[in-house]
């Protein structure tokens, strides 16, 4: 649920970035914190293993300025994509108010990423918001990797809901993460 | 305008009731640093110490350990866990839900006896439990509070700022 703070003037939104483990979650939060201008980024907090995977969450917070007269706060969350950390992506999606489903393009990850998304369907559902109303955006990532998957198979397991997806290479070049980001961003905006 | 994903509106009247009992907490328990989070992780408002920077962060932080600790009293069969204290070297951190909302964090020093912090804190997530009350039950439209040119702004600074 997005806080809007009326005698500071300001507004906080929450979008987690949700997906099976190594899909590129984290990826899409370090391009954006190395591309964002800096008066417009907070630090990037990492909450994860000695390898580097997420444990906890990572956090980035964006400060998107005033816009007629309000403050304007996006703060970006990733969950612990592998299986074992079910509940703690449950603790993170905590009052979210959109999701990006960063789903892997190849195909020995596709049944991990219709588990992970029914996951998703179940924990929204769990805190009493109806899934097919709540603002999701769905990004391919790994479009880049030989054998990734056609899009018409992944629309066609994935993405029954007619979400906006975006094709992206998080890791190596950064594309589609933007468009991914400003799909959920005005998304969101739109539920204020 | 979907009620799951109405957003919490805090007027400019309940942020002075929020920031007095904020005040008088801070004073009666020699706390350090005052926080009033809302579950998502969300920074509502703050007291004290005013060269932290890293509020926001510790909020995200604070939102998540309160969070994961709601999963384990899941699994013990237990309905919430509705206070959690961390003990530290130089200072403590206590925390107590308010509602099913919003969270009170109290950072204070080791001169501060817990016994004293938890009685305050108890009265104090009272008092702001009816200010949450408040804050769900009024009914301002979105629209008077941001503009209905609002979102059309949002989107240009959006497309501005969001890019490669």
């Amino acid at each position: 649920m997005a806080l809007i703070n009326v005698a500071a003037r300001e507004i906080h939104c929450k979008i987690v970035y949700y997906g099976p483990g190594m899909s590129g979650k984290t990826s899409n939060l370090q391009y954006i914190h190395n591309q964002v201008p800096r008066d417009a980024k907070g630090d990037l907090l990492s909450i994860a293993t000695e390898t580097e995977r997420t444990l906890f969450f990572d956090f980035l917070p964006l400060d998107l300025g005033k816009v007629r007269g309000f403050q304007t706060r996006f703060h970006l969350y990733t969950v612990p994509g592998q299986v074992l950390y079910e509940r703690t992506r449950v603790a993170v999606l905590n009052g979210a108010d959109g999701v990006v489903f960063v789903a892997d393009s190849q195909k020995h990850k596709l049944e991990e990423n219709i588990r992970s998304l029914r996951e998703l369907a179940v924990n929204v559902t769990k805190q009493n918001k109806k899934f097919q109303e709540f603002p999701v955006v769905l990004q391919y990532n790994k479009r880049d990797v030989p054998g990734a998957l056609p899009l018409t198979t992944l629309d066609k397991y994935l993405n029954a809901m007619g979400w906006p997806r975006f094709e992206a290479t998080a890791a190596t070049n950064g594309s589609g993460v933007f468009d991914t980001l400003k799909a959920i961003s005005k998304l969101v905006i739109s539920k204020l | 305008m979907d009620p799951q994903l109405t957003s919490q509106i805090v007027p400019i009247e309940e942020v002075r009731v929020i920031e007095e009992c904020l005040v008088r907490l801070a004073e009666d328990t020699s706390g350090n640093h005052i926080l009033l989070l809302d579950k998502s992780g969300q920074v509502i408002a703050s007291q004290g110490d005013g060269n932290r920077q890293d509020v926001t962060a510790l909020g995200a932080l604070i939102a998540g350990t309160f969070a994961s600790s709601r999963e384990v009293a899941k699994l013990l069969r237990e309905k919430d866990f509705r206070q959690l204290f961390t003990q530290g070297v130089r200072e403590n951190i206590f925390i107590a839900l308010i509602e099913d909302q919003w969270i009170l964090c109290i950072i204070f020093n080791k001169g501060t006896h817990i016994g004293l912090v938890k009685v305050l804190t108890k009265k104090a997530t009272d008092e702001l439990s009816l200010v949450l009350e408040r804050v769900r039950d009024q009914q301002k439209a979105r629209d008077d509070v941001l503009g209905s040119s609002f979102r059309t702004s949002m989107e240009d600074t959006i497309d501005l700022l969001f890019r490669d």
